[in-house]
């Protein structure tokens, strides 16, 4: 009973939930803050992601008479908060939290982050809208370029941690991050260097950030999937792509970087770590790049990212 | 009773603004896109954000004469945003019809055909001017929300 | 790489936005604002009410005089009745504080009224426009311009002529 407990307040508080969904808000703040002071502005207040999901709830959601299925149209996002909420308790806190066993381990945690971009996949076809419709085909033709690497990545980072304590492989994240502990972090590693560079290259593109934000382009395609959404149903998207952002960060510390003392001050250092890469990886190269074409994207993730990967699983299987 | 209207208040620091133009010469649209674009007049101080789909609008600004050609179009666009909404008519174009009021190719004061809730005259209105109409019009806004 | 050191020294630099909504704006000494009308210099010529090109400016008959009236909601700040303008009794201000709800919409109106007077020489009710002085030779001073804006049409035409045989 109190083993349910303790899930339960992971999905639904801490980590996940609650404090991932205020936290996750509060980075998508800080970047919309940062960029524009690249930029030379003034920018918005820092919880401006916060007003805008009290503002979508005051508004009426639309169903287009278009619609494919009202209830997939609407049910859809709902998906992708849930599947984003699990997600989000899954990802470990080093020092501070790690995720229970009966949760779910690293392959869990892969399946439910492809489950956003298959959620607007749904979406955008659901909403019978030509908009909708490119939107998922760019949605697809990306996420079939990005998981290639993340897999092989993923499996890089078990495989080595699973050699060094003694089984083949370790998908177990916890095990993961206690494993840098003593060991050191993957980061200072220079086997995982080109593990490090393709996840680099991953995250923006699961994030939906510039160079790669071609399915939800909003001067191209309007938005693509999300453009027939409207009030409440457009702010499931929002916390979607929050609590996204959070755990594929998460992940990212998780998986190379996950140092830091125990109690509050691990907290603080996690925070502090998150947001410097929130800032450094995604607003700097936000605001310096232009958008990719999808081709261009396709071939770039086919080229670099993959061989990186390639190349990653090829050291770890050797040394 | 209290938290609504304080979430209300929240609210309304997040307009999201659609750009229509109604057969317009661009003048009033390159002033729009000045306003939020150029460093100088930020507009995104207020919360506002250019959005691309007329599903999340809440700020209308409507610029051009209407022309004959896109009237349904805008009547259209118009019908897809969803309530509440605002509807700011920038430039004196869609006001009165400006420098081609009484032209037979457009249906100028969009007054008749849309219920317009601001108005931002000029040709085109400076930057300034678009900002001080968008601060009325969010005013309008917390009434309607 | 120059965009990133462009990045870098405008973090460093600070934002270069304006205060205005939250502050006061910078306003340009020529702007071309708001139409202002001045009723006692007009001399009534009526050519800002021709050459407007949106007409903006109409001129109306009334039992008080003429009226002049100007819509800023189709004005189009192009200045061509300032231009022309002899007396410059139209011009514009800096004033751009224009935006207004649809309530306002037909009040956005400038409007001045050239008032009829009785001529101190045939009594005849007439116009009291500025006399149109500035061509004149020699040129007239304070009072004899004073003098002339007394009278209607026809006698000032007559003073004129009666100025043109002493001098």
């Amino acid at each position: 009973m109190s083993n349910q407990v303790t899930l339960l307040s992971a999905v639904l508080l801490f980590p996940g939930g609650l404090f991932a969904l205020l936290f996750g808000l509060a980075l998508k703040g800080a970047d919309r803050r940062v960029a524009a002071r690249l930029q030379g502005r003034v920018g918005p207040p820092l919880m401006q992601p916060l007003f805008d999901l009290v503002k979508l709830g005051f508004k009426r959601t639309m169903v287009p008479s278009t619609t494919a299925s009202e209830t997939v149209f609407l049910g859809a996002p709902l998906v992708g908060v849930v599947s984003m909420l699990i997600a989000a308790a899954l990802v470990p806190i080093s020092g501070v939290y790690s995720p229970d066993p009966m949760l779910g381990n690293l392959l869990v945690l892969l399946y439910l982050l492809m489950v956003p971009g298959i959620v607007l996949m749904v979406a955008g076809s659901a909403s019978g809208s030509p908009y909708g419709a490119i939107g998922f085909s760019r949605e697809m033709a990306l996420m079939l370029a990005y998981e290639g690497p993340l897999v092989l990545v993923v499996a890089a980072v078990a495989l080595r941690t699973g050699w060094s304590e003694g089984h083949v492989i370790s998908f177990s994240l916890t095990e993961i991050v206690r494993h840098q502990q003593v060991h050191g972090a993957f980061l200072f590693d220079p086997v995982m260097w080109p593990a490090v560079a393709a996840f680099v290259f991953f995250y923006p593109a699961n994030l939906g950030i510039v160079p790669f934000d071609i399915p939800e382009a909003e001067t191209e395609v309007l938005e693509g999937p999300l453009l027939e959404y409207s009030g409440p149903a457009l702010g499931l998207f929002k916390i979607m792509s929050a609590l996204k952002a959070v755990v594929v960060l998460g992940l990212g510390i998780a998986l190379f970087m996950p140092l830091a003392p125990s109690g509050v001050l691990g907290l603080a250092v996690w925070l502090v770590e998150m947001l410097v890469l929130m800032l450094v990886g995604v607003t700097v190269v936000r605001v310096s790049v232009g958008r990719m074409r999808i081709d261009q994207a396709f071939a770039f993730f086919l080229k670099w990212p993959l061989l990186f990967a390639a190349a990653s699983l090829a050291v770890v299987v050797v040394v | 009773m209290n938290i609504i209207s304080d979430l209300k208040k929240v609210a309304t620091k997040s307009p999201w603004l659609y750009r229509i133009n109604g057969g317009s010469c661009n003048g009033c649209d390159v002033e729009l896109a000045t306003t939020a674009c150029i460093p100088r007049y930020d507009v995104e101080r207020l919360g506002c954000q250019y959005c691309g789909s007329p599903r999340h609008a809440d700020i209308v600004l409507i610029t051009g004469p209407l022309t004959a050609h896109v009237k349904d179009a805008v009547l259209r666009l118009w019908e897809e945003i969803p309530e509440p909404k605002v509807t700011v008519a920038v430039g004196v174009c869609p006001i009165s019809g400006g420098i081609f009021r009484e032209s037979y190719a457009v249906c100028a004061p969009i007054d008749q055909y849309l219920p317009v809730d601001v108005n931002i005259p000029g040709c085109p209105p400076r930057p300034q001017a678009i900002i001080e109409g968008i601060a009325k019009a969010i005013e309008i806004w917390r009434e309607k929300l | 790489m120059n965009f990133l050191t462009l990045l870098a020294r405008n973090l460093w630099n600070g934002p270069s936005t304006e205060a205005f909504p939250f502050g006061p704006a910078v306003t340009p000494k020529r702007f071309r604002g708001k139409i202002a009308f001045d009723a006692p210099s007009c001399e009534g010529c009526k050519i800002c009410e021709r050459v407007c090109p949106a007409g903006a400016i109409r001129f109306t008959k009334t039992a008080d005089g003429l009226g002049f009236s100007c819509w800023h909601d189709t004005c189009v700040f192009c200045g061509n009745c300032e231009f022309y303008c002899p007396t410059k009794s139209v011009h514009q201000t800096t004033d751009w504080h224009l935006s207004h709800t649809q309530a306002e919409k037909y009040s956005m109106v400038e409007s001045g009224l050239i008032p009829n007077q009785v001529c101190v020489e045939c009594g005849a009710t007439a116009l009291d426009t500025a006399p149109s002085v500035a061509a004149v030779k020699p040129p007239m001073s304070a009072e004899e311009v004073a003098d002339l804006r007394g009278r209607c049409p026809k006698c000032r035409a007559k003073f004129l002529k009666a100025r043109r045989a002493k001098s």
